[in-house]
């Protein structure tokens, strides 16, 4: 078949299609995201902590790190079905799918984060009478987050991706639509560029999102986003600067 | 051991002793003190703020400290030197418990924290421990996400339960006692070593603590960065506050100390009041001395 009998116009023809089909893929990995950094911090908080809790972390992140996607939704959606009887939509079994895959990446990811933030500034918050709780969540925890954000980008993008192989039990997502349109108009070529076009694209907006928030949380923070959330507080700072440096000194 | 030879009241800060008149080690006998300021004076000494008893710790197979007794009085200021790994450090962070001692008693202010009382396993008692002790690092330790004011302000919020605008100007008249004010919305990776480690001076002091450990506070810094910490320490020193300093700045160390502990091999080989530098009798204190001076 000649270039010229490509259908391009196809991909136009169906953006409404393809538009609600990446938006559905959103939708299951948006909520898994969050779900998953939920959970992977707390396994990789238990592949840190002592040998019984250590032990589990590690055989769970194992196995669901080699686990692939397409069996993780299969067993979630047929599986509980028929062992437990339980019955998810398909949105559900999805969004299950990809938080017990991608919950044992983000373990890895931060376990080596928090590991990265160095063992003194831990101590200086110990010592400086703060609970141990706290020194977590407002000192390890920030910076932290700093090192670990590209690699959550790029699990955002794998769980989007991912979602190709859910048409398997029937998620209405990108690429279940591309075969649907696909079967009826014999174009290929076309269609599964288009896809693959749609994908790459959702990459870039995600990187572009994620490089964003990394921007705002580097010291002193960059970017319009950060300069426009932290302009009221800099005016604050420098009036008690000012206000402090005229007052009479307080020691000699 | 100490008790008998005790000397310089509190806040007194020696005029004698210039930087740089080190003199070399002799093998003269230990001189009688010139000016009496080895005389003890029982009544100018202030309770006692820190008592280690018995103090030992090991790291996997390896004990570092076997068994040390230190006593620290209300405004007196320790000065702990010694080679490399002859457990100064360690000891140094057994005071707020960084380091949990293996065994023996560490008791601040007459309430027992060691390994075997009670209060060490109620939970949240280093906490309580912690907040009338403060600590300055060798590596500043600064939080690098926040500025220098939120450095000071996050534990004034987090351990002293201040409220933000309380926390700021508490922060900001920190700053402005280190003569750091004009850098209160800098960041730490904008600052110089030695303005960090003033950062980290303030950031310990805001927080009213009864005494503070100094663990090696310039030993980071560039040379030309360390007499401005350390004249911050020496201000504070002359503020009366209770200080235990771990140092190779021996000219500084015979400036402010009042007691001065010798440790080698996770011991306090010799220790002695105002003065011990230049009077010492232990070969290996010499040796030292003579080494780093």
């Amino acid at each position: 078949m000649p270039v010229a009998a490509y259908q391009w116009s196809l991909i136009w023809q169906n953006k409404e299609l393809l538009g609600k089909g990446l938006l559905v893929a959103l939708e299951c990995a948006g909520p898994a995201l969050v779900i998953a950094i939920l959970i992977g911090l707390l396994l990789a908080l238990a592949r840190m902590a002592r040998p019984p809790l250590t032990w589990a972390a590690t055989v769970y992140i194992n196995i669901f790190r080699g686990v692939p996607a397409l069996v993780s939704v299969i067993w979630v959606y047929f599986g509980w079905s028929l062992l437990f009887g339980i019955n998810f939509t398909v949105i559900q079994a999805a969004v299950i799918a990809l938080v017990l895959l991608y919950s044992s990446f983000l373990a890895e990811i931060f376990r080596s984060a928090l590991l990265a933030v160095p063992r003194g500034q831990r101590e200086a918050g110990l010592a400086l009478g703060m609970h141990p709780l706290r020194v977590f969540a407002q000192v390890v925890i920030p910076q932290a987050t700093r090192i670990a954000l590209p690699n959550v980008g790029s699990m955002l993008i794998g769980m989007l991706k991912d979602t190709s192989t859910f048409s398997v039990i029937g998620l209405a997502e990108l690429t279940y639509t591309v075969q649907n349109i696909e079967s009826v108009t014999f174009q290929p070529f076309v269609l599964f560029t288009a896809l693959a076009g749609v994908y790459v694209a959702a990459a870039f907006v995600i990187d572009f999102v994620f490089r964003t928030i990394e921007k705002s949380l580097t010291t002193p923070p960059r970017g319009l986003v950060s300069g426009a959330l932290t302009r009221r507080r800099r005016r604050r700072l420098e009036s008690l600067v000012e206000r402090l440096e005229t007052a009479v000194p307080v020691r000699s | 051991m100490r008790t008998l030879l005790r000397d310089t009241p509190p806040g007194r800060v020696a005029s004698r002793a210039p930087a740089g008149d080190a003199p070399a080690p002799t093998m003269s006998p230990a001189p009688s003190p010139p000016d009496g300021e080895s005389r003890p004076s029982p009544a100018l000494r202030g309770d006692v703020v820190v008592q280690l008893s018995g103090i030992t710790k090991s790291f996997g197979t390896r004990e570092v400290l076997h068994g040390v007794d230190l006593t620290v009085h209300r405004g007196e200021h320790v000065v702990i030197f010694g080679p490399s790994g002859s457990g100064k450090s360690t000891l140094l962070r057994t005071i707020n418990l960084l380091e949990v001692p293996d065994a023996g008693s560490v008791r601040i202010l007459d309430v027992e924290y060691g390994p075997g009382s009670a209060s060490d396993r109620r939970r949240g008692g280093p906490v309580e421990l912690r907040r009338l002790v403060g600590m300055v690092f060798q590596q500043f330790n600064l939080f690098p996400h926040l500025t220098a004011l939120d450095n000071i302000g996050l534990p004034l919020r987090a351990a002293m339960h201040l409220g933000r605008s309380e926390a700021e100007e508490r922060a900001a008249a920190a700053l402005k006692r280190v003569g750091l004010l004009r850098w209160a919305g800098h960041y730490p990776a904008q600052l110089s070593g030695g303005q960090q480690q003033r950062v980290a001076i303030a950031r310990a002091l805001s927080l009213d603590p009864k005494i503070m450990l100094f663990d090696e506070p310039t030993s980071a810094l560039d040379p030309e960065l360390v007499g401005e910490v350390l004249a911050v320490m020496r201000s504070v020193a002359q503020s009366g506050m209770t200080m235990v300093v771990v140092t190779h700045e021996l000219n500084f160390a015979r400036e402010i100390g009042d007691f001065n502990v010798f440790m080698d091999e996770g011991l306090i080989a010799e220790s002695g009041p105002r003065g011990f530098l230049d009077r010492c009798t232990n070969p290996r204190t010499r040796q030292f001395i003579a080494a780093v001076l």
